[in-house]
């Protein structure tokens, strides 16, 4: 089975949290469904070219959390996971690339003005209606 | 065998070493982790190949070696050896006049494991299963396919490859990958492979074993290798003076342009937040190379001796 996972080499963050967090949020916004079987560990490393202990901390970790469960000789599993925690979880990756955008930002010297400026312009080239109405 | 045994080494090496006029290797005290795939990287002469061979006992040295929890002793280790699979780095001359099917026979009495099956699919799967005639007169990427299928034809708890990708084209090698990926996914398996070319390093490894003048330079999990090693481009404040440097936890360092410096470290938090408090501007953060990171062990091995 092919996760949708990529990885960013340029990204401080490591490895192992690029993958967990990408993987915990294809399982809460439900891309990846109760009782979906995942790919082995040494499958998984091979595809994201990254080791097995990386993936096997993540397999780990997001056992404890609830998110998956390992049946011993089957293989491992996405767990059953309840609606609240899906919810709180929905913004995440939007989050995660608005922090992005504020990072090259920063790098560009952009004034917490500018970046709001930028941020309205986009978003009513977006959502035109919505912008256009309220104006 | 319970299929995830991580914890025990598949080797270990105490006090080896080789001496031999103008070579000298270890020594070194070492070991590979069984499960695992170890890749052992250094430039041209550093030892990798007489690392593989000192494993098997191949060459004479002093020390002691351990291939999956036995000793290995001159003439008693026949048994631990029919457990493990081995490519050299270049084909035996004593088989120059065999034709593959001979040589896996060879092999097939030798290795109470051999698998008939498992060989042919092997040699199918690496496009090499019309290959007739004798060894002598096949290509190199051939002979090297034939070599590849003889050593994992009876699923070896321990493989052990020396550039086994010389002479293979693209579509072998990505074959090779793949069959290595299958032999590894049983979980249990071993694989210690000697390559210069970043790419299966990248793809295959789990560990990175460095070697440089026949020492271990340090042996690191690939993904905080890969993780920690950062080249960072830098502009200093103009009133930093010149000591600003000396005060950032770094490896290696040069002038990219006027103004801005290129700095190679192996603590990438540290340096960006040093770096920070120094006010300096990081323009970019890069991961490193593979070679890049083995020059900065290389020259720190160097300044040390």
């Amino acid at each position: 089975m092919w996760i949708p996972i990529q990885i960013d080499e340029n990204r401080p963050e490591p490895l192992y949290h690029q993958i967990e967090s990408q993987l915990r949020g294809l399982i809460l916004n439900g891309q990846l469904e109760e009782g979906a079987l995942l790919p082995s560990i040494r499958e998984l490393a091979a595809s994201l070219k990254c080791s097995v202990i990386t993936v096997r901390r993540v397999y780990q970790d997001l056992e404890s959390e609830g998110l998956l469960r390992t049946r011993q000789g089957t293989g491992t599993f996405v767990a059953k996971v309840d609606e609240q925690a899906k919810a709180g979880h929905r913004l995440d990756r939007v989050i995660e690339a608005f922090e992005r955008a504020v990072e090259a930002g920063l790098q560009h010297r952009c004034s917490q003005e500018e970046l709001e400026a930028i941020f309205r312009d986009i978003v009513r080239k977006h959502y035109p209606q919505e912008g256009g109405e309220s104006e | 065998m319970n299929a995830m045994v991580y914890t025990d080494a598949a080797a270990s090496l105490s006090g080896v070493a080789v001496r031999r006029d103008g070579f000298a290797f270890g020594p070194v005290d070492l070991e590979i982790p069984r499960g695992l795939v170890t890749a052992i990287v250094g430039p041209n002469g550093s030892g990798k190949s007489t690392l593989l061979r000192v494993l098997l006992k191949l060459e004479p040295c002093e020390g002691r070696v351990e291939l999956l929890g036995e000793p290995m002793d001159d003439g008693r280790d026949e048994e631990v050896k029919a457990r493990i699979g081995f490519v050299a780095e270049l084909p035996h001359a004593y088989e120059d006049a065999l034709t593959p099917e001979e040589k896996a026979k060879f092999a097939a009495s030798w290795y109470p494991g051999w698998d008939w099956e498992r060989y042919r699919k092997l040699l199918r799967s690496f496009d090499a299963d019309q290959a007739r005639g004798k060894l002598r007169k096949l290509s190199k990427g051939m002979r090297r396919k034939v070599e590849l299928a003889c050593a994992m034809a009876h699923n070896p708890e321990l493989l052990i490859l020396d550039e086994p990708s010389s002479g293979l084209d693209p579509f072998a090698w990505k074959t090779m990958l793949e069959e290595l990926h299958r032999f590894m996914e049983q979980g249990d398996r071993t694989l210690i492979i000697a390559s210069h070319i970043t790419q299966e390093v990248k793809r295959l490894a789990d560990c990175i074993l460095f070697m440089h003048r026949g020492k271990v330079l340090g042996c690191y999990e690939k993904d905080q290798l890969f993780d920690e090693w950062r080249s960072l481009v830098v502009q200093p404040v103009a009133e930093a003076g010149s000591d600003w440097l000396r005060k950032l936890p770094v490896q290696g360092w040069a002038e990219a342009a006027p103004g801005l410096y290129r700095l190679e470290t192996d603590k990438a938090g540290e340096t960006q937040a040093c770096c920070q408090d120094q006010g300096c501007r990081i323009l970019s953060v890069q991961r490193m190379e593979l070679e890049d990171i083995l020059g900065c062990l290389i020259r720190r091995e160097e300044r040390t001796r």
